[in-house]
């Protein structure tokens, strides 16, 4: 099992796959890297040589971010909108939808599980 | 290129006129404006404005990390007090 990028392991997939496991990279920087390392992408990750696995890794390396320090970057970000106090940082602060969506109802993926409100219309209580 | 970038950011123009004036005169009163919509150009770091949100003035002193966001993103609309409580009456 190759690892590439620290923790991560694909395996019995075809490379252009198994390398979407790592944090950061999907279909199309999956593709780039294949295509600026010269590795046919149809290739599976258990057949790759070393030195083709660290190829993959440096251009990664170099040109991608991803993982630990791509979370950080996000977090980073999150909070700049936070400390500026404006729009956007008040309602990541406040846990509701960021960019204008309706809260009257939905909205449950920001919100979180349904909270129950007694005595509310519809609810008996 | 996006739209929106190809059409560049909007920036109030008297209002940017008022700011240039100010870092000419080194006189840093906030200046009070309407124009929400106004973009945060580099220029308006340091300077302190009072954004109208519609009923009154919000104090907002433009700082590097503002720059790119529109005025109007730092003086809220609304006012939420949170939701009433039945058994304890309306919060106030």
């Amino acid at each position: 099992m190759p690892r590439i990028a620290g923790v991560d392991i694909p395996e019995n997939k075809k490379i252009l796959y198994s390398l979407q496991y790592i944090y950061g990279i999907g279909p199309k920087t999956a593709e780039t890297i294949l295509e600026r390392t010269s590795i046919e992408p149809d290739r599976r990750a258990r057949d790759l040589t070393d030195e083709e696995v660290a190829s993959i890794a440096v251009e990664i390396d170099s040109n991608h971010v991803v993982e630990g320090s791509l979370r950080r970057q996000l977090q980073q970000d999150i909070q700049r909108l936070k400390d500026i106090r404006c729009w956007r940082g008040e309602r990541h602060r406040k846990g509701l939808p960021v960019r204008g969506q309706r809260t009257r109802c939905n909205a449950r993926t920001r919100k979180g599980r349904k909270k129950t409100v007694a005595g509310k219309k519809g609810v008996k209580g | 290129m996006s739209r929106s970038t190809k059409k560049g950011p909007y920036v109030d123009e008297k209002l940017y006129m008022k700011v240039q004036q100010q870092a000419e005169s080194g006189n840093r009163t906030p200046i009070k404006t309407w124009a929400r919509s106004c973009t945060i150009v580099p220029e308006f770091v340091g300077h302190t404005f009072q954004v109208h949100n519609g009923r009154s003035f919000v104090d907002c002193f433009c700082s590097e990390d503002m720059v790119g966001h529109k005025l109007g993103e730092f003086a809220p609309t609304r006012l939420f007090r949170g939701h009433t409580n039945k058994k304890e009456g309306i919060k106030s």
